[in-house]
């Protein structure tokens, strides 16, 4: 009798403690999560939620840290345009994009394409591809520098034994920027070619077997699997690969310094001296507001363009 | 700020990353400059400051001009500006605007300094009202280097008083005709000259409100700003545009001044030095800071001739350094101490006699003249102007930022492919931009 | 009979020239893909190698000779020159100290964020990693101005911690990626050590870490690599030479004696043989690398 009693008085004790328990639990997991996650919670907020709202702030006064700030309301916006030479600043960087992402997403998806063989050579080129991208753009645009200069650097002394006075590459308005441009493409153009790499690795070699039995040419067997199963790869390149570009500084400013004039004053280099140089807080952040949205809303048109396009699903 | 209290208890640790200060007996004073050739000067005189107050050591601080300004405003916001430094007039506005300069008012009268010793131009130069924001310690005005050896070749003797005017006439104008030659040697008077191919220019002045046009736009009695202190230019006025159409439209039209293209990018001038020491250009129209470079860069013995006569007379722009006290320095006292030591005539001697810069004390200036008589240079002309007409350098906060626009929208002037009254309008609009928000 | 044999004979021959064009076809590809390998790979190592030859060389010999021909008579003169008298080897130490403790940061708690997003459960957890999401869109640049005026508000400008403060305390991107590792790794795992006692901070540092090798390894390197070539940031808030981190310095030095080539290329060796060291080592890590973000999903 006991026995069979003593359970049914057991069970629902159990249970109540099991489930207070459990709750116990549950918080302290909370607690513990949130413990986990407060370090880059607060790196997040301080540093980069905070500053966005308080640059919307900044962009409506006038201030130049040492007297008191003024307010201007939009004005900045339209100074920026009218006296700060922005709006030549944004076409700078536009012109600077354009040369740089067509031409490093092509070299790397020909790279990758090239590479993809299983040869000894392509291994160890593979790899030298990459090295660039870890090389501190400081550092390289001092030895790019050197290599484009007009009478002592290699591509000056290369020409001449061809019988051509080269260029003096960054004093002249024509070069200055495509050369940055080379800069930036050499540097990062193996490391997208990995992304290639794994994007290419992923398409099945059967729909490729099944076009060539289709008849298509080489050529149409690029246009129509190759591209269209990369559109997700060629998405994160091109996104990461803009927003970057809009935001090249260090190149510029060891290669050219925004010269010459200011034919390669890129937008960062603008807000850099209207905030650093000439202590204008007020216009740089009203520049550095105005160059978001522009970054948002290419992003978006390029998410937009691709998702209508992109097949996850390989049949 | 719940961000700045976060910050700040970590920034309570924020010692490392500072040198640690003299405490105790010595105190250590950082004084900025960026000259290095008047920094062996400074050196000498600092040294003999040091005999004098065994208890306070000063380290010297070389910031190259480029961007001399800027790190001393970074370095005032960051908190660890230098106790002395050196104040240009294109940001003295400026600095003392945003309250980096001490008023030393009350210390010259505390120490009976006598300010008469001093140009009254540069004590009110670097006046805002009664307060005065250092004590001058020298000055520079604009003059005609010219190249002796290419005059003794033609038998010219440069006169002393040649003049100009507004219809582009005039013995300055003959002057500089008979001083340009051409490769076959006929000089710009004669029929056969031919402009296209010029061996030597007469004279090579520079897109520069104070070593080039700004000195002729003074002798039109134009004012690139109307009064010190404005907050707007008179950029689009009759005298300054006569000045500058004198350079750009007569003397470039006539062939005998370095044409802007030549000259340096939006034609600065940049190449004049060059082309000065290679003969190319026999009157090199500069400030006097310019003269060691002058020595040691050409292998022809150099003379130095006054500016011409214009309409308002011969006027040259002035313009004079103070060192500025940090308002914020950790030891006033000891800062004052050398602001006052370098005011002083025992050092301007030794600046002057070593022929480092022009002493402001006006008594002195003699030894400046003596050194470089002795180097084989005879400086008087710039003397002569100094102890004439002059108009001090513009002054105006942000007046520094809206000059380097100037030029930029006077270039295309220079280059001839803008009217001059087209480019001074819109010099003017980005000036008035510049000083208003300033 | 004959025109039989001879056709036997002509197609055998034409078979054989097909073969040989094909052959002589293949052949010419695969110089020309060789030539290409060679073209490439001169491209890129050709600028490491002419640094490395003119850092060994004085001023008058990288001037009078090809920048592609070795030292004759190589010297260490640029490297003492650049550390007795230019502060270089102060700035190596800057960026060393700086770069370390950014690591150590970032790593660590971009990686305690990586793992309560993948295997804990909280409310707003979905929502907040959406919101760490979003924050990658917002390019580098927006934020440099108003993070300069906050700290120069809170007194750290000009300080070592102004240089690594705003990337030490775990950053989005390093949570997304080491979130996605975490995902990979069996819930049964974490089950089992919760089954028997193990605190969440056990599980992380005793079971997880030592068997996510590989993504802890592309973090660190990734976060070394961003420190190490750090510019703008540091350009901005420090002032004293004292301060000045590699990139600093190099830049400055450039600024002022920019045509001194045996000096400034040996400056920039000097920032640049580390990452080379680094990718000569975990060469295999970054390549590998792209298949853990995942893009293809």
């Amino acid at each position: 009798m006991s026995v069979a009693t003593a359970p049914s008085t057991a069970l629902p004790k159990r249970r109540k403690s099991a489930a207070a328990e459990d709750t116990a639990e549950r918080r302290r997991t909370v607690r513990t999560a949130f413990a986990f996650l407060a370090p880059s919670l607060l790196g997040v907020v301080l540093f980069l939620l905070i500053p966005i709202v308080f640059v919307i702030g900044l962009s409506l006064v006038q201030w130049n840290m040492l007297t008191p700030m003024k307010w201007v309301g939009l004005s900045n916006y339209v100074n920026i345009f009218e006296f700060d030479g922005f709006g030549h600043s944004l076409l700078v960087t536009l012109y600077y994009v354009i040369l740089n992402i067509p031409l490093q997403t092509a070299f790397a998806l020909g790279m990758a394409m090239l590479l993809r063989s299983k040869h000894a050579g392509s291994g160890v080129i593979r790899i030298i591809a990459v090295l660039p991208f870890l090389s501190t753009p400081v550092a390289m645009g001092v030895v790019w520098n050197w290599v484009f200069n007009p009478s002592t650097g290699l591509v000056n002394q290369f020409l001449a034994h061809l019988g051509i006075t080269g260029p003096a590459w960054l004093s002249n308005e024509a070069t200055a920027m495509p050369v940055i441009a080379f800069a930036n493409i050499w540097q990062y153009a193996g490391y997208n070619m990995l992304f290639f790499l794994a994007g290419l690795g992923a398409i099945p070699l059967s729909l490729y077997e099944a076009a060539a039995l289709d008849g298509a040419t080489k050529w149409e067997q690029f246009r129509r699997v190759t591209l269209p199963l990369l559109r997700p790869t060629m998405l994160f390149v091109l996104v990461t690969g803009v927003i970057g570009s809009f935001q090249v500084f260090d190149t510029v400013y060891v290669m050219t310094a925004g010269g010459p004039g200011n034919a390669t004053e890129v937008a960062s280099l603008n807000i850099y001296n209207t905030a650093f140089a000439g202590f204008r807080i007020g216009e740089a952040s009203a520049m550095s507001v105005v160059l978001f949205l522009i970054i948002l809303a290419i992003t978006i048109a390029q998410f937009r363009y691709f998702n209508k396009r992109i097949t996850y699903e390989i049949a | 700020m719940i961000i700045g209290a976060a910050l700040t208890t970590l920034a309570g640790c924020a010692g490392w990353g500072f040198g640690g200060s003299g405490g105790g007996q010595t105190v250590t004073l950082t004084y900025a400059l960026w000259d290095p050739h008047e920094q062996v000067g400074y050196q000498q005189s600092i040294n003999e400051f040091e005999k004098l107050h065994p208890d306070i050591k000063v380290d010297i601080e070389n910031i190259p001009y480029g961007n001399y300004e800027q790190k001393t405003i970074a370095e005032f916001i960051t908190g660890g500006a230098p106790d002395l430094f050196w104040v240009n007039t294109p940001w003295l506005a400026t600095f003392i605007k945003d309250g980096m300069l001490t008023n030393l008012t009350p210390l010259i009268k505390a120490n009976h300094v006598d300010m008469s010793q001093y140009y009254p131009q540069l004590v009110a130069l670097h006046s805002v009202g009664s307060k005065i924001y250092g004590l001058p310690k020298d000055w520079d005005t604009i003059a005609l280097y010219y190249n002796k050896a290419y005059f003794n070749k033609l038998h010219l003797t440069v006169p002393a008083n040649l003049s100009w005017n507004t219809s582009g006439t005039g013995s300055f104008v003959t002057f500089l005709k008979e001083a340009t030659t051409d490769a076959s040697g006929h000089n710009a008077l004669s029929p056969q000259f031919n402009p296209n191919k010029i061996a030597t220019y007469a004279i090579g002045i520079d897109n520069d409100p104070q070593g080039g046009w700004g000195d002729y736009v003074a002798e039109a009695g134009g004012k690139v700003l109307p009064y010190p202190g404005a907050p707007f230019t008179s950029l689009a006025t009759p005298g300054v545009n006569a000045g500058v159409t004198f350079l750009t439209k007569y003397l470039t039209g006539d062939h005998v001044m370095v044409p802007g293209d030549l000259s340096g990018p939006n034609a600065n001038g940049n190449n004049l030095e060059q082309m000065f020491a290679q003969g190319q250009v026999a009157m090199w129209e500069q400030g006097d800071w310019n003269t060691l470079t002058v020595k040691t860069g050409v292998t022809f013995p150099v003379g130095v001739a006054t500016l011409p006569i214009g309409p308002a007379g011969r006027v040259s722009v002035f313009n004079g350094l103070i060192d500025g006290l940090n308002s914020h320095t950790k030891y006033p006292k000891q800062a004052w101490e050398l602001e006052q030591w370098l005011g002083s005539a025992q050092s301007q001697a030794i600046m002057g006699s070593g022929g480092y810069v022009w002493p402001a004390i006006k008594s002195l200036d003699p030894l400046f003249l003596k050194y470089w008589q002795k180097q084989g240079i005879d400086m008087q002309a710039f003397l002569t102007e100094a102890h004439g007409q002059v108009v001090n350098f513009p002054n105006s906060p942000g007046v520094g930022d809206a000059l380097t626009d100037v030029d930029n929208d006077l270039g295309p002037a220079f280059l001839g492919t803008e009217p001059v009254s087209q480019a001074l309008k819109t010099a003017q609009t980005d000036a008035n931009y510049v000083l208003r928000t300033s | 009979m004959t025109s039989a044999t001879t056709t036997t004979a002509a197609v055998a021959t034409g078979l054989a020239t097909e073969e040989r064009a094909s052959r002589l076809g293949k052949g010419v590809r695969l110089t020309g893909f060789y030539l290409l390998l060679v073209i490439i790979a001169a491209i890129f190592v050709l600028p490491y190698l002419m640094s490395v030859f003119a850092a060994f060389k004085t001023l008058p010999d990288i001037l009078a000779q090809s920048p592609l021909r070795p030292p004759t008579s190589p010297t260490w003169s640029n490297f003492s020159t650049l550390f007795s008298q230019y502060d270089f080897g102060r700035y190596l130490a800057n960026t060393l100290l700086v770069t370390v403790i950014l690591t150590a940061g970032q790593v660590t708690f971009s990686m305690m964020g990586a793992y309560a997003f993948a295997r804990m459960q909280f409310p707003g957890r979905d929502s907040l990693f959406w919101l760490y999401l979003m924050t990658l869109m917002v390019p580098n640049i927006v934020t440099l101005v108003p993070l300069y005026v906050l700290f120069a508000h809170s007194h750290l400008l000009n300080t070592y911690w102004a240089i690594f403060l705003p990337y030490v305390l775990g950053v989005p991107y390093q949570v997304f990626l080491m979130r996605q590792y975490f995902m990979t790794i069996p819930k049964e795992v974490m089950e089992a050590a919760r089954l028997d006692g193990c605190s969440e901070s056990r599980i992380l540092w005793k079971i997880i870490v030592p068997i996510s090798r590989p993504i802890l390894i592309t973090a660190t390197l990734l976060a070394f690599i961003f420190g190490w070539n750090n510019f703008m940031w540091p350009l901005i808030v420090t002032n004293s030479n004292s301060l000045n981190v590699l990139t600093v310095g190099i830049a400055n030095f450039n600024s002022n004696f920019g045509v001194a080539w045996n000096l400034i290329l040996a400056g920039a060796l000097v920032a640049l043989i580390p990452m080379v060291i680094l990718f000569a080592i975990f060469q295999k890590h970054i390549v590998n690398s792209i298949s853990l973000t995942g893009i293809n999903r």
